[in-house]
């Protein structure tokens, strides 16, 4: 009895330290996100702390080893031959093998590598697993976006579709953040701050299409990019209506990301959710136009710090997919399609970068 | 250093509808969290007050410019007013516990309040900015914890605490709750009183009535289930005070709540780990103004047969738990923690 209330005692006690280090870093501004990759960031020190630790130890004890047996350390160290000497088969053999391909490339430690110059940057040795998402619905408060028919109003269907992706992402254990998450206005900058200030891995927005022809009718995705057509100029200056951004902030901004790798990144998120979002939707509207992946100067693109698309989810100005719209249960497959196609962007980037998802 | 026999603690629940606090001096009071200034001149003479909290508001509101400043049991964003509004609910609720010029300083307090379980880390700091002057310490915790805290269910439980804007769920693990044990649903109060509007409104289109009407009446007997006496309500139509059924519409309204709380509570509990689920299921507990829905445990119990069953049940103060947990919260924290939440 006593050692249960003890047990009870002591699970008090963690969870109220755990309550007020949550505050704290309230009060210090600090998101979880950044308290997370804090503690990883130092955790990865550590780790490579160790790994030059062993080496240097290593080499340390060689040296000690040499002086003792008066070899030249050139020789010892493997870097010349001493006294013009061969080394033949004497190797010095490592306690731990080393690198070789694909690794050994990706810590730079490739034989005749391991004290020139740095290799350039390859995309794959940046361990950048996607862990923090932040969605955005489009809209919200005094700007309802599109109308549709039967008061169909974008900033609901934006918010409904995100909510529910919300739950899938976190349910595989995304930390998820929203850009709003009631029928709130938020101007752009704010929402592109606080994905940047969240230190969010990616950027998703939610937006419901409407195009003059009323016939036209499917998906789109967009990523940062100039654009020559002047639809999308239109649609890009509707959507930034709301921005906060002065017109000499936008050109810094863009001037700033245009050549940036982030595109590469967004390009290729918007490729999979894309695609993603066509297979899926197809199934309940099979007259769906795969209107395709293209580039956009939306603020929201290019104020984020993190790879970043604009999903158009559907049509609302035509007539058959703004019923659809209207039915949750097609809400929630479009959900189930950008989550599909997040996690189709997050494998690869796992995959190809031989770090870890969570799963 | 304070000495502590002069620190007054204090949990508050802020809640979209009513609002609880409870302090160590013993006092405990709910007020509906609504807050109105007099109109006009007129309105200020006859009020006598520059401001209306609580029933009084609610009372005079024809004479207020009344605010709900709570909108899923947080800050309303974008208006001063709304802002200045929940300060004033706050420091209604602080005076109501000797809180203010004639009794305890602010800066003597120490206090706990409870918002949803998904509350935005902007939202937490609204509200400690909101509170700057009001108390000298702030600690903010997620409601249902302030629930479990309340009823020791901090190790293998479920906390269901539906409140009129949000309902949050939250699996007690032994830890502090992480945004994997939590889900916030909007599914909660409000939502039954807009759906009850609509089916009065679709099956009486000739009745008159506003939401006030409309959630005093789901507050007197909402229930899921079998209706133990049908429930009639009075309402004018053309100008005349007529009797209408509403028992139908009461029923279908309050039972919209049980999907998506029986899927969210099963989802969760399919999470846990599978050592520890059954004690869960047999842990499950309800909170929160909306929690007196009559049936709704037995239908939650019922939703959990097709996972092998447990036990709902509802907890005996459910308007009170979670500012009781607050102040349980409040009194067991560690000074030395106290200090670094003051200011």
């Amino acid at each position: 009895m006593g050692a249960a209330m003890a047990g009870a005692d002591r699970i008090k006690r963690r969870l109220l330290r755990e309550a007020v280090r949550e505050n704290l870093a309230v009060i210090n501004g600090e998101s979880p996100a950044a308290r997370r990759m804090r503690r990883e960031a130092s955790r990865r020190w550590l780790r490579r702390s160790l790994l030059l630790l062993v080496p240097a130890a290593f080499l340390g004890s060689l040296l000690v080893v040499g002086w003792a047996t008066g070899l030249d350390p050139a020789w010892v160290l493997g870097t010349g031959k001493p006294d013009g000497r061969n080394p033949g088969t004497a190797e010095v053999v490592p306690l731990v093998p080393p690198p070789t391909g694909v690794a050994a490339e990706r810590e730079g430690l490739a034989a005749g590598q391991r004290f020139g110059p740095p290799a350039p940057l390859d995309r794959a040795a940046l361990p950048l697993p996607v862990r923090t998402i932040i969605l955005d619905p489009g809209h919200g408060g005094h700007d309802a976006g599109t109308v549709g028919p039967g008061n169909l109003v974008e900033k609901e269907i934006a918010l409904d579709v995100a909510l529910r992706l919300r739950n899938l992402l976190a349910d595989q254990g995304f930390a998820v953040l929203m850009t709003r998450e009631r029928d709130a206005a938020v101007q752009l900058d704010q929402r592109a701050a606080f994905a940047n200030a969240s230190a969010g891995d990616l950027f998703m927005s939610i937006h419901v299409n409407w195009i003059p022809n009323q016939r036209a009718r499917g998906i789109e995705t967009y990523y940062l990019g100039p654009t020559d057509d002047p639809f999308l100029t239109q649609l890009a200056a509707a959507e930034n209506r709301e921005s906060g951004y002065s017109l000499s902030d936008l050109k810094r901004l863009l001037e700033g990301i245009y050549a940036d790798i982030r595109r590469d990144e967004s390009r290729r998120l918007a490729e999979a959710v894309n695609r993603k979002l066509f297979q899926s939707l197809s199934l309940a509207n099979p007259r769906l136009a795969d209107r395709g992946v293209k580039q956009a100067p939306f603020v929201v693109l290019v104020a984020t710090e993190m790879p970043a698309v604009l999903v158009e989810v559907s049509c609302l100005s035509h007539q058959d997919e703004a019923r659809l719209l209207a039915d949750p249960g097609y809400r929630h497959l479009i959900a189930r399609a950008l989550f599909a196609g997040i996690i189709d962007y997050a494998r690869t980037q796992t995959a190809e970068r031989g770090s870890q998802l969570h799963d | 250093m304070t000495e502590s026999n002069d620190i007054l603690y204090v949990g508050i629940d802020l809640g979209t509808s009513r609002s609880a606090v409870s302090a160590s001096n013993g006092q405990r009071h709910v007020v509906d969290s609504y807050v109105g200034w007099p109109v006009d001149m007129v309105a200020r003479k006859i009020l006598k007050r520059p401001v209306l909290v609580g029933k009084d508001a609610l009372d005079n509101r024809s004479m207020l410019d009344l605010r709900r400043p709570l909108e899923r049991g947080l800050l309303k964003e974008g208006s001063e007013r709304d802002a200045d509004a929940v300060r004033q609910l706050l420091k209604h609720l602080l005076g109501l516990v000797g809180v203010g010029d004639d009794g305890t300083p602010g800066s003597q307090v120490r206090a706990v309040v409870g918002v949803p379980a998904e509350a935005l880390r902007v939202s937490k700091q609204q509200l400690r900015n909101v509170m700057k002057g009001l108390v000298g310490s702030l600690l903010i915790v997620s409601e249902p914890f302030a629930v479990a805290y309340a009823v020791d269910a901090l190790l293998h439980a479920l906390i269901i605490d539906i409140g009129a804007g949000t309902s949050d769920l939250c699996v007690m693990n032994g830890r502090y709750p992480t945004e994997s044990d939590q889900r916030t649903l909007l599914n909660a109060g409000d939502w039954v009183d807009d759906q009850l509007f609509k089916l009065i409104q679709a099956h009486h289109p000739e009745a008159t009535f506003s939401l006030f009407m409309v959630r005093e009446w789901k507050e007197r007997a909402a229930f899921v289930g079998k209706a133990k006496n049908p429930v009639v309500v009075s309402a004018p139509v053309k100008g005349k005070p007529t009797q209408l059924d509403i028992t139908e519409e009461l029923r279908t309204a309050c039972e919209g709540l049980v999907p998506p709380l029986a899927e969210t509570m099963i989802d969760l509990i399919a999470k846990v780990d599978p050592e520890y689920q059954e004690k869960v299921r047999n842990n499950v507990i309800l909170a929160g103004g909306s929690s007196g829905i009559a049936g709704l445990d037995k239908a939650l119990g019922e939703a959990l047969k097709d996972i092998g069953g447990g036990r709902v049940q509802v907890v005996k103060d459910p308007v009170f738990a979670g500012c009781d947990g607050g102040l349980a919260i409040a009194t067991d924290a560690d000074e030395s923690d106290w200090e670094k939440l003051t200011g």
